[in-house]
């Protein structure tokens, strides 16, 4: 481009060259759905929770869900206008309810999305060891298939090497065609008779409806990321608003119709069938009136689902890491990058390791990988997310009530308020039906362990962010701003320098 | 022991950020062209065209300065009189305009040359320093005086200052001992402008976002 040819002044280079790389809807939808893993979360998270919990009403529960988060999204994407490093719920917190809530609900994050990624390579061993047992006739330990996809995850992610956007979305179209095929495949089953039982909105208040409702968050997860693009999307005002509800119901009706194609597909004992078959189920009430060559694909879509998932997330964490690390929140080493190539290094080293402590303890102790590791990690990743939604669905209220410029009632107070005591009804029957959700007796270990390991994570966390008050006033004023601040903290190795001679390395 | 030539300040950080063995990019081009767009706003800083108040620059002087590059970067300023915001300038300068006007103020100078490299996919041409040895200039001055406990011009300051925001200190001051790197630490605390000091905090915020947005 060149800097001196005369341009009339209203039409400005600046303005031009900055709008060029604009989003609009499609894109941000792109996006938000490539981290939600459709064929994941029909044939992988719907089957294991039937086995696991016996409930079928899991798709009323998306439906429920989904209306639930789009009033969220109301008031929580009219805030991202407002708010700096929007698409991190501990940044709405920390605005909305003061730093100590976000420094916890930031925390809970990590242990949240870590749940989920450590749950991807349990199910890619456990899903991907009967398939290539199958395919090529090797039996292998699930956890070297872990392993495997561990490493390779790991070694992508220090290299910052994305999955290419086109071949993400070329995964994605191929993955929803296949749902969809197979979900009119069991509609066309001579065993398909149409139940009501996935549909019956007594569920939503029976009981293990928190269950239900936690699985059902589980699909969503990554609907939050589309406010990322608040700054870059094309009409702030209308892209990432829209992208929002549109993925939120196209996930909604995706994957609800998928399951109840596939329960109603699967005879009278759909619980006891997906205890049996597992993930199989899915493709097993479809195959007979699909043939081998739709199985295979659509097995073989499951495992590059799993792998792009996974890619994705371990990306999503490093950088999480990373602003946390450039905050100050976490240790200043993990706000650094290798600087020819902006990879956030120790961030992803940082969750790889403890990917392999997973595997490793997991494979030592026996433990089943798809519902101890894969079902038990994504549903209690889902608690930790729907507990983040809604502390930060109080947040939007605590800040439009602080800040009412700019936005009219439903957006501020209306939205926010109904959303608020939604979700909180829904936490609550979560963390009640705990026991339920992960299929063990109420009052066993996990069913302590996972909410406890929330409620602990907060606390420390909220601590934390009291010692950083008294000891580090600079940083704690940064909290909750992100690695683009330009505050007195919030920075790298510059800020570092200035915050402190002798911590920086 | 002799000090090599003080350069503008965009072409000092132009050749810190190149490997002083086999002359290749240590920075991303995303963050090399962060780097170039702060520098050369900094440099009309220190020339006395620009101020930077709030976040937002304002042109105190509009006479050209004699150099080319600079020159360049203030005739759009000029034109673009509505908007002001530093952010929106650093990252409109780093979009390439920056890099290409410091790679031919360098190139007029003989400091650095053409690069073609064929690869796979069509070849890609870079701009090199011309001789391994002088990439190493800047990053070796600073590093004489910390060494001798000498204070830096306020060009230095900047430049060890934009050093640390785009990462390149991982490269260039991890040769620096304790006690030096408190001294650079102490200068830049005590001695860097303020108007400075928020143009290199706000090249490294926008370098923290282009890794949040997948663009470093």
């Amino acid at each position: 481009m060149s800097t001196t040819s005369t341009q009339p002044p209203e039409q400005s280079q600046l303005s031009n060259a900055l709008a060029r790389d604009r989003l609009g809807v499609a894109a941000v939808v792109f996006f938000v759905m490539s981290a939600a893993a459709p064929l994941t979360v029909v044939a992988g998270v719907v089957p294991t929770g039937l086995a696991v919990t016996g409930l079928t009403g899991i798709s009323i529960a998306f439906v429920a869900v989904a209306l639930v988060l789009a009033i969220f999204a109301v008031g929580y994407v009219a805030m991202a206008r407002h708010i700096a490093n929007a698409g991190a719920f501990y940044a709405y917190i920390s605005q909305g309810l003061g730093r100590p809530l976000g420094v916890g609900a930031s925390w809970v994050a990590l242990l949240a999305y870590n749940m989920f990624q450590i749950a991807s390579y349990g199910g890619f061993g456990a899903i991907a060891a009967p398939l290539f047992s199958d395919w090529f006739g090797v039996d292998i330990q699930w956890w070297i298939l872990a392993l495997i996809c561990w490493a390779l995850t790991a070694v992508l992610g220090v290299l910052d090497v994305a999955v290419n956007g086109k071949v993400l979305a070329t995964l994605l179209v191929a993955e929803i065609v296949v749902v969809i095929a197979f979900s009119f495949a069991d509609i066309f089953s001579p065993n398909f008779s149409a139940s009501s039982a996935p549909l019956d909105p007594g569920t939503l208040v029976g009981a293990g409806s928190g269950a239900l409702l936690v699985m059902a968050v589980t699909g969503f997860v990554g609907f939050e990321q589309s406010v990322v693009f608040s700054e870059e999307s094309r009409d702030p005002r209308r892209t990432v608003s829209r992208a929002t509800y549109l993925s939120v119901a196209i996930i909604a009706v995706l994957y609800g119709f998928a399951a109840w194609a596939m329960i109603s597909a699967a005879g009278d004992d759909v619980v006891g069938r997906a205890a049996n078959e597992g993930p199989d189920l899915f493709f097993n009430v479809a195959s007979d009136q699909l043939g081998g060559a739709a199985l295979h694909i659509g097995h073989a879509l499951f495992l590059t689902s799993l792998i792009a998932a996974m890619i994705s997330f371990h990306n999503i964490i490093s950088r999480y890491t990373f602003s946390l690390g450039r905050e100050g929140v976490l240790p200043r080493a993990f706000g650094k990058t290798v600087p020819g190539t902006g990879a956030p290094k120790n961030g992803s080293l940082a969750q790889s390791a403890l990917g392999l402590i997973a595997i490793v303890v997991y494979a030592v102790n026996g433990w089943d990988p798809l519902v101890n590791m894969f079902f038990w990690g994504g549903t209690a990743g889902g608690l930790g997310v729907l507990i983040l939604v809604s502390i930060t669905s109080i947040a939007v209220i605590g800040y439009f009530l602080k800040h009412p410029e700019g936005e009219d009632f439903w957006h501020r107070i209306g939205a926010p308020v109904l959303s608020t005591i939604l979700l909180i009804i829904m936490t609550y029957l979560a963390i009640d039906n705990i026991a339920t959700l992960l299929g063990v007796e109420p009052g066993s270990a996990p069913a302590i362990v996972v909410p406890l390991s929330f409620a602990v994570l907060f606390a420390a966390g909220f601590v934390w962010a009291l010692i950083l008050r008294s000891s580090n006033p600079q940083v704690y004023a940064g909290i909750g701003l992100g690695a683009r601040s330009a505050t007195a903290t919030g920075g790298g190795g510059f800020s570092a320098a200035l915050a402190s001679t002798e911590e920086s390395k | 022991m002799a000090t090599s030539p003080q350069l503008p300040l965009a072409d000092d950080l132009f050749l810190t950020a190149h490997d002083s063995v086999k002359g290749k990019c240590q920075l991303s081009p995303a963050t090399l062209g962060l780097g170039m767009a702060a520098a050369l706003i900094g440099e009309l800083v220190l020339w006395r065209r620009l101020d930077l108040v709030d976040g937002k620059i304002q042109i105190i002087d509009d006479r050209p300065t004699g150099d080319p590059a600079a020159t360049a970067v203030l005739d759009q300023l000029l034109r673009e009189g509505h908007h002001r915001a530093i952010r929106d300038w650093i990252s409109f300068l780093a979009t390439g305009i920056a890099v290409d006007l410091v790679e031919r103020r360098l190139s007029r100078a003989g400091l650095v040359q053409r690069q073609e490299k064929r690869g796979l996919f069509g070849s890609k041409v870079s701009f090199v320093p011309s001789d391994s040895m002088i990439a190493g200039w800047p990053a070796t001055r600073i590093r004489t005086f910390i060494g001798r406990g000498e204070m830096l011009d306020v060009p230095d300051l900047v430049l060890a200052g934009l050093i640390l925001a785009t990462g390149l200190d991982q490269h260039v001051f991890v040769t620096l001992d304790a006690r030096g790197r408190s001294q650079l630490f102490d200068q830049l605390k005590r001695r860097l402008p303020a108007m400075l000091h928020e143009l290199v905090s706000q090249t490294e915020a926008a370098v923290g976002d282009a890794v949040m947005a997948r663009r470093a």
